[in-house]
Formats: C-alpha cells, structure tokens, sequence
C-alpha cells in the first residue's frame, strides 16, 4: 500500500507540477500570515508583526525546497537537471558527442546485425511451426553426435516414454510429382501420422493421415502437400483433396494442404510433399526393421524439465544398447530444445556457425577499439574542461554529483547510438537475407532475420556496456584530480604528463587494427588466388542439369537404360558437343563426393581418393583429353571387369615410373577391384578445395548402375546458356515428360555460389578492417595532436632555447610512433594465434603468409605516420613569441 | 524561554498525536506543539513542512482545503486509518524507550 500510495504521489509530483507549487505556497503564505494575525493580536503593529512572522518562517523559497527535496519524486528533477546539464555540456562540444555517437553507434549496429543473425538461426523455430515446449531427440556414439535414429528405437521410444509426449519421426525424401500438367520435383520428408499434430501446423484444407493411412491400407499412397504447391501445381483448385497424383511412380491421393509458410521442421528445409512413412517403406518393400535415418521431435510433458526427459531418454537408451548390440553400440539419447536444433545439419548450419565465430570475434574486437577512441576523445574532453569541474568543486558540488554528470552525458550519447543502431541493424539484416546465395537446389531460404525486442534489448545492453567503457577512464581521471592548483592556474596553467591511459588506449587500438587487417589481407589474398586459379578444365560453355528419374525408372536397369536415352537425345540438341552424366558435380568436394580408400593390395597404405561415378565421355565432356588409355565409354559394360579411369596424382603415387593402364586398384572393402583404363590430367575435378594433391578415380555408370535418384548431366554447348536451358529442357521432355529438372545451372554460377562464402566472409572484414584502421588513425591522430596542443609553450620555450624545427619535428614524430611500434608487434603477436581459427576457411595459403604480414606493416606505419606528422609539423611551426605571450 | 531541539525521530510522533485529537493546519499544528511542550519545542517550518508532506505522501496523512476558524482558506491535515497504527506502533516504541531511559538513570 506504501508502495503504491508512493507511486501515485510520485506520479501526481511529475505530471500535477503546477498544482502541487501552487498550493504549497498557499500553505506557506496562509501559515505566514496566520502567524502575523496571532502576533497583532498580542498588539505588535501590523508591519512589525508580518517581519516578524516571516522571520519565524526563515524565507519562503527555502522551506519550500526543503519540502522539495523530502519529496520522493525529488530523484526525477535532479534527474531532469543532471539531463540538462549533460545535454548543455554536449552541446557545447558538438563535434565530440557527434562522432562519439557516429562511432559507437555504428560499432553496436553493425554487432546488432550479427547477433540477430545469431539469433535467427540460433533461436527461432521453423516458419509454421507453433507449439511450443518442442525438443529434439537427438543421439550420440562414442560421443559423436548421431541425429539420426533407427525406426526400431523411434518405437521404443514413442511406446515407453513418459517425459515427452507425441514423439515425431521424419526423413527427407525427393519425390517426383506427376500431375496432367507436368512432372515436378520437390523436397519433401516421409512422417509419422502425428507429425503436424506435434509440431502445431494446422492443415488449410483436407485432414493429417490416419493410422490405417500410415500402415498403407487399401486406400494406396496418400500425401499432404504445401501451401505452395497447392497454389502454383494445383492452381488453387478448391478440390485438391482427394486428387490422384502420381508421385515417384506411385497412385497417390492428396489429403490435405499445410498453412501457408510451413515447409518442414527445420528451418532451412523447403520440403513440399509429405508422405506416411510406413507406407512409403512398404511401398519401397524396404524391410521396417531396417528403417533408418528418422529424426525424432516431441513435446514435453508439462510440468517437465529438459533434465528429467534427458534422464528418462538415456535409461532407455542403454537398455536399447544391450537389446540390440549390433546397431546401438555405445548410442546415447540427446535431449536438445528443439529451437536450437532447427536450423539442423543444413547448408546454413554448417557454414553458418563457422562465419557467425568469425564475425562475433570482429565485431567485438571494432567494439573495443571503438570504445577505446571514445574514452580517449571523452579524456580529452574531461582534461578540456578540468577547471570548469575545479570551478564546481570549489562550489560545492560533489565527486560523486561530478562523476555522474559525466555518466548521464555518456549514457545520452549511447541512448542517440543505440537508436540509430537499432535502425541501421533492421536495415542491414534485411540486405543481408537478400545477399545470402540460394541454397545447392536453386530454392530460397525462408530465413527471418528482423530484430525483434530480445535483438533492441541486446542492443540497449551493448550501449550501456559502452557507456561505462567510455566514461570511466575519464571518470577515474575526475576522481583523483585535485582542485587547488586548477583554481590558481591560467588557461595554459599546467602542462601534465601525457596520460598513460590514453597511450595504452591508443596502442589497444592500434593492435586490434592490425589483427583485423591481418585477417582481412590473408582472406583477400585466398579468394584472389581462388579467382585467378582454374579448375584445369574448360569452366565456361558447360551447364549443369540435375533431374530425378525416381518417377520415370522402377529398378537400377531401367534407370541405366534411361539416362543413356535422355545422354542419347541431349548429345543431338543443337549447340551440344558433348553429354556426360555423373553422381557428383564440381562443388565442395565433403558434400556430395565419395572418399574410398584406395591401394593397390591389401597390404597397402589406402590412399583416400574421391569417387565419381560417370557417364560415357566424361571426359570430353570437361574438354580434356586422357594423357594414357581412354575415356570411360558406352560400351565399358561388363560388370565383372568394372574399369576406372584416375587421375595423374593417383597413378603417380601408386605406380611411380610405371604406366598406370591395364593395373587393378583396390576401392572401400566390399567393392570389387577394378581395371585403369586411362589416366586423366590433374584437373580439379570436385571444384575449389584445400588438398594441393587431390586423388580422384571415375568409375563406369554402366558397371555400377545406381538406383533412380537425382542425376546431374554435364553439357558442353556452343551457345550462350539461355539459349542451350530451353534446348535442354524440350530434350529431356522429349525422352519422358516424367523426369524432371530439379536444379540447371551454369557450371561458373555453381563454382561462385560454393566460392561465396569466403568472398562473403572476406568483404566483410575488409569492410571492418579498414574502418578499424581509419578509427584507430583517427584516435592517434587525435591523441598527439591533443597533446601538442597542450604543450605549446612547452615546444616554444624548446625553440627559443634554439630547438631547430627539424629536431622538434623528429621528436615529436618518435613519440608518436613508438605507439605504432608497439601496436604493430602485440597486433602480429594476436594475428599469429588467431591464423590457427583462420586455417579452415583459407583457401591455397598459410596463416603465417609473408606478402600479408608485410602488407600490413607497411599499410599500418604509413597511416600512422600520417597521423603522427601532421599534428608534429604544426609544432615545428610555433612562433615562440606567441607561444610564451599566451600565459 | 529555553528553547530545545526537536530530538531526531520525534517529530512525527508528536505530530501524529496532535492529530488524533482533531485535523488541523500546519500553524495550528506549531502553535499546539509549542504550548503541550510549555514553549520548549518550536517547530521551525522548514522541518514541519516537509515532515507533514512525506506523512501525507505515505498515506499516514489526508490533507483538504476548507475555511479556517477565522474565515480563511487552510490545509488541514487528517490522520488516516494507516497513520493511526503508525501513531500506535510509535508511541509503544516509544514509551518503552522513555522507560527504559528512565531505568537506567534511575538505576545508576
């Protein structure tokens, strides 16, 4: 009730002002003048008793500050005094809250950004999804993290858990679409029936599967599809359910049609098409005990906790362990929120967190070196104005009130600062959502990347943590100073020793520059080497088209016949010179390509090679020709003696001096050997990689066909490539309008999108390096000249005394650069260290590569020298007259 | 007359009890403080004032405006439900603290 009386009060103080005022001094004035009628009555003179009466009050304006300040809303005035004092002390100084707001600003707006980048893939859910307490169940073996588990356990679980309630399984699945209209291929994922029960998405048409659904019952195949596909396939058709589709090959019936945005549980899936899983095994004729690779998502029970249902997974776990040796071997249960899982093992989860790394480590390396420009532009300013705070000392106000009005100046320039990053961080986190590249498939992410409040307030805490960054060096310098001699002293008065804080800030400052240039000079020399290196092969004039035959092909020998149709058909479009097929193509090599170990007999050191499994004229098709044997062929048929084509490395490393043709090599335990029959150049067959050797071996299509699937076909064109797309696409229709593209791309639009990220990663810290540069610059340049300034009667009595400007100028050059010297060294020393994080991402050269080191020393002592001179010539051009007369 | 200091603390109290009686304006308040202690407290305004408005700001206090005794406008001060348990929970506080004094001087 205190409490609450208080607030009202304190409420009526700020916004009733006036009244309060004016009735306060009714009172007093009635409290007056009833004491003056007490005093005539007692027979005083009237005159003589109001004096009277008004000496017993002790003046009006005093008592009523005294009820003033008893007040508790007293806090806000003092506040809004402190405010406006603050804001006259900016605004006497313009040019200093100006760039300390520019600066600090920027520097939070810019770590605004990434951390709601963080915070987009880190924390939020996919679109759609709206239930909440979701977590994932993940697993691990030998400490390895295992996110998939067996259809077996997602059972066991489903049945014995208590902890988690509805527990959902699913796994990505491509399919072909084949309506009247045309054949289409989605991503989509094979569920449990409950799957968007558990995951909260409501269903805009039709109904989720039911249980006899999900065992394949006689009602065939059913599938709920997209929003999206449902408004471009099916044209917004009000009776989508209950259509019949095929769907790689199957009769399907659609069912039903997810809310707008879903696309799967994981948020940079774009699946389209959902199926039962069981009824897609069965279909398969996949055996359910050897069901694999579900992911496994559910609800927590209420009233349970993270670590409770952790406890209850990992029991069951190791009972599954001694069930079931042979497939759960030392395989734990994982309990993870699920928001922290969503972003999943995809494209953007995987590079992402390595790029989030190194950009949380600069942007927080620019928020130092900003904030330590700042605290020398506020030192600067604190010394400026050391006898006006000597002038309120001496009257009364005290170190604490001192000291806080300097914090309420900082606390006004962050809070300008933190709007203004506020607004840059909404923008920039847009830009960056629209720069990110299209994931391998050609799709969109559906990434959301807009600050929301936990993102401003992340911000608000960032300023706040600069403001008592910034103002306490000039704070602690207020403390200790003392008030006599600023009192007794002139303008000029007393020259101080340089202050030690600021060299150190300077020389932080410096270093942290240097570190970033480091990093961004060894970046930038990676991607230029990237630019100028070539695949050794013919880049240009080859596309890419990657199309699934799981519609069109039942078995691996139809799948075989068809492609070698569609290779046939495609060979004869005009512009073609040459057609290949292959599993993989030229993109990161860890993605998509195969690793065998490969020797020649058992006893062997295996040497790990990338595998590819091709088409004919594989190699004509990349324009390069075998430097020994042959090209794999139409005719390379004969399963028994499988034959492979390797690379010069390759057959260098197993057989040097000797021809490689007509050898056999061993691949992965289980295959059968296989015969070389040719040796191809050392091209770069799996795109950009770090390996300087890279071994590859090509094996036959033909002797081992693969199951209907996703396959790439590499054509070689004369043309221009949007007159060879269509050419490519009518070709393929013509051979079974039931394959579609998945994915054409110019081999080069491949290459760059798999080059992106460390020209991404590489602009960006060129961007934050050179700004750091002009900052720390600035700073030095900011500091000595300060500093010069200061001590200009100090440098004229130098010159009077017969200094030549020259020795002035060299002295005061000296001083300066022995900063940078120092800067240079502890920044080389970081840099170092921090060339074992960069090693991952640095293509072709060494952390410790001299041209870069070089470069930045050289880059570094020129601009501070800069700095430094300008500042010292002007004190080599004092006039000694005018500086001594200055007193 | 020798005047005395207020002793720290009291001020509230003694406010409070003159109040019980009837509400009254602050000069009322100073005058009666002055005669119930024969002239040997007197109030000065600079610490009345500020000690009635944090009583009223607290809710101990009700203050309204209306027609003084000789016909002018006054503030008068009411005790309120909330300043009675203060006045009591002070005044127990305070009779133990007197007889306790008392003890020990007595006792000496």
């Amino acid at each position: 009730v205190i409490l609450l009386n208080r607030l009202t009060s304190m409420l009526r103080w700020l916004f009733r002002r006036n009244r309060i005022e004016r009735e306060l001094d009714d009172e007093l004035r009635t409290y007056v003048d009833m004491a003056a009628a007490a005093r005539r009555r007692q027979g005083i003179p009237a005159a003589e008793a109001q004096r009277q009466a008004g000496l017993e009050l002790g003046g009006l304006e005093q008592v009523k500050e005294q009820v003033r300040q008893s007040h508790s809303g007293a806090w806000f005035d003092r506040l809004r005094f402190d405010t406006r004092d603050a804001l006259r002390g900016l605004r006497r100084t313009p040019g200093v809250a100006c760039t300390a707001i520019l600066l600090i600003g920027l520097v939070i707006g810019g770590n605004t950004t990434i951390f709601s980048m963080v915070y987009g893939i880190l924390t939020k859910p996919a679109r759609g999804v709206q239930s909440s307490r979701l977590v994932t169940i993940g697993s691990s073996v030998n400490g390895q993290p295992d996110p998939a588990h067996t259809y077996r356990d997602y059972l066991e679980y489903a049945t014995n858990i208590k902890t988690v309630r509805s527990l959902l399984g699913h796994q990505f699945e491509r399919f072909t679409l084949t309506l009247p209209t045309g054949s289409f291929a989605f991503r989509g994922a094979l569920v449990t029936n409950n799957y968007f029960e558990t995951l909260g998405v409501p269903l805009v048409r039709g109904r989720i599967f039911t249980d006899s659904e999900s065992g394949l019952d006689d009602s065939g195949l059913v599938a709920i599809v997209s929003y999206r596909v449902w408004q471009d396939q099916f044209r917004g058709a009000e009776d989508v359910v209950g259509q019949h589709v095929m769907l790689n090959g199957h009769p399907t019936t659609v069912i039903g049609v997810a809310s707008a945005g879903f696309q799967g549980a994981w948020l940079t899936e774009t699946s389209q098409v959902w199926v039962p899983l069981l009824a897609y095994a069965r279909l398969a004729r996949q055996e359910e005990s050897r069901l694999g690779g579900l992911n496994v998502i559910g609800q927590l029970a209420p009233g349970v906790s993270l670590s409770a249902a952790q406890n209850e997974f990992h029991a069951i776990s190791l009972q599954l362990q001694s069930a079931y040796p042979d497939t759960n071997r030392n395989r734990t249960a994982l309990v993870l929120p699920y928001s922290v899982t969503a972003g999943g093992n995809s494209i953007v989860a995987q590079r992402g967190s390595l790029f989030l790394a190194i950009f949380s480590v600069i942007t927080m390396l620019t928020v130092v070196i900003v904030c330590a420009n700042v605290a020398n532009l506020m030192l600067a300013r604190a010394a400026v104005r050391q006898r006006e705070t000597a002038v309120r000392h001496s009257l009364g106000a005290t170190r604490i009130g001192i000291v806080r009005a300097l914090f309420i100046e900082g606390l006004l320039i962050s809070l300008a600062a933190w709007v203004g990053a506020c607004i840059f961080a909404w923008w920039t986190s847009r830009v960056v959502a629209a720069v990110i590249p299209p994931a391998a498939q050609g799709s969109a992410l559906p990434l959301d990347f807009a600050p929301d409040w936990r993102v401003v307030s992340y911000a608000m805490a960032l300023a706040l943590l600069a403001t008592i960054a910034f103002t306490l060096p000039p704070a602690l310098r207020l403390w200790r100073q003392d008030v006599l001699p600023w009192l007794k002293a002139g303008e000029q008065g007393i020259i101080q020793g340089r202050s030690r804080l600021s060299s150190a800030l300077v020389i932080v400052q410096l270093a942290l520059a240097v570190l970033l240039l480091t990093g961004a000079g060894l970046a930038y020399r990676s991607t230029s080497l990237i630019s100028r290196r070539s695949l050794e092969f013919e880049t240009a004039h080859l596309t890419l088209t990657t199309v699934s035959t799981t519609g069109a092909a039942a078995n691996e020998e139809s799948n075989r016949a068809l492609l070698e149709s569609l290779r046939e058909r495609l060979r004869s479009a005009p512009g073609v010179q040459a057609v290949t097929y292959a599993r993989s193509t030229p993109s990161m090599p860890d993605r998509t390509w195969r690793m065998d170990p490969v020797r020649t007999n058992p006893s062997e050191m295996p040497r790990p090679s990338w595998v590819n499994v091709v088409g004919p004229d594989y190699l004509k098709a990349l324009g390069l020709s075998p430097v020994a044997g042959r090209d794999l062929a139409a005719d390379d048929t004969d399963a028994a003696r499988a034959s492979a084509i390797i690379n010069q490395h390759l057959a260098d490393a197993l057989w040097p001096g000797q021809p490689a043709v007509g050898h056999t090599i061993q691949l992965r335990p289980g295959h059968a050997p296989v015969e070389v029959v040719g040796v191809t150049p050392n091209a770069l067959f799996s795109g950009y990689g770090s390996e300087t050797r890279p071994y590859f071996v090509f094996l036959s299509q033909h002797q081992e066909p693969a199951p209907p699937g996703d396959m790439s076909f590499y054509v070689r064109h004369a043309g221009a490539p949007d007159t060879i797309f269509p050419a490519i696409g009518r070709a393929l229709k013509d051979v079974d309008a039931r394959v579609p593209i998945v994915y054409m791309r110019a081999l080069e639009t491949e290459l760059n999108t798999n080059t992106w990220p460390i020209r991404f990663i590489s602009l960006l810290l060129a961007l934050f390096a050179s700004g750091s540069l002009a900052i720390a610059a600035i700073g030095q340049y900011a500091v000595i000249a300060f500093d010069m300034k200061r001590r200009t009667r100090d440098f004229g009595i130098r010159i009077a005394l017969g200094a030549s400007p020259r020795q002035l100028l060299s002295a005061a050059l000296g001083e300066g650069l022995r900063w940078t010297a120092i800067g240079l060294l502890i920044g080389f020393g970081l840099s170092l260290g921090a060339g074992r994080a960069f090693r991952s991402v640095l293509f072709g050269i060494t952390p410790t590569d001299a041209s870069t080191y070089l470069g930045v020393f050289v880059g570094l002592t020129i601009t501070s020298l800069l700095a430094c001179y300008l500042p010292a010539r002007s004190v080599s051009r004092i006039d000694p007259i005018k500086a001594l007369r200055q007193e | 007359v020798d005047r005395l200091d207020i002793p720290q603390g009291t001020l509230d109290l003694m406010i409070l009890t003159i109040l019980t009686r009837e509400p009254m304006h602050g000069y009322g308040i100073s005058q009666r403080l002055a005669a119930l202690s024969h002239d040997s407290f007197q109030v000065n305004p600079g610490s009345l004032f500020p000690s009635l408005y944090r009583l009223e700001q607290d809710g101990k206090l009700k203050a309204e405006w209306r027609a003084s005794e000789n016909n002018r406008n006054a503030k008068y001060y009411k005790l309120t439900a909330s300043g009675r348990k203060q006045l009591e929970h002070h005044r127990q506080r305070w009779d133990r603290i007197a007889f306790a004094i008392t003890s020990v001087l007595e006792g000496a």
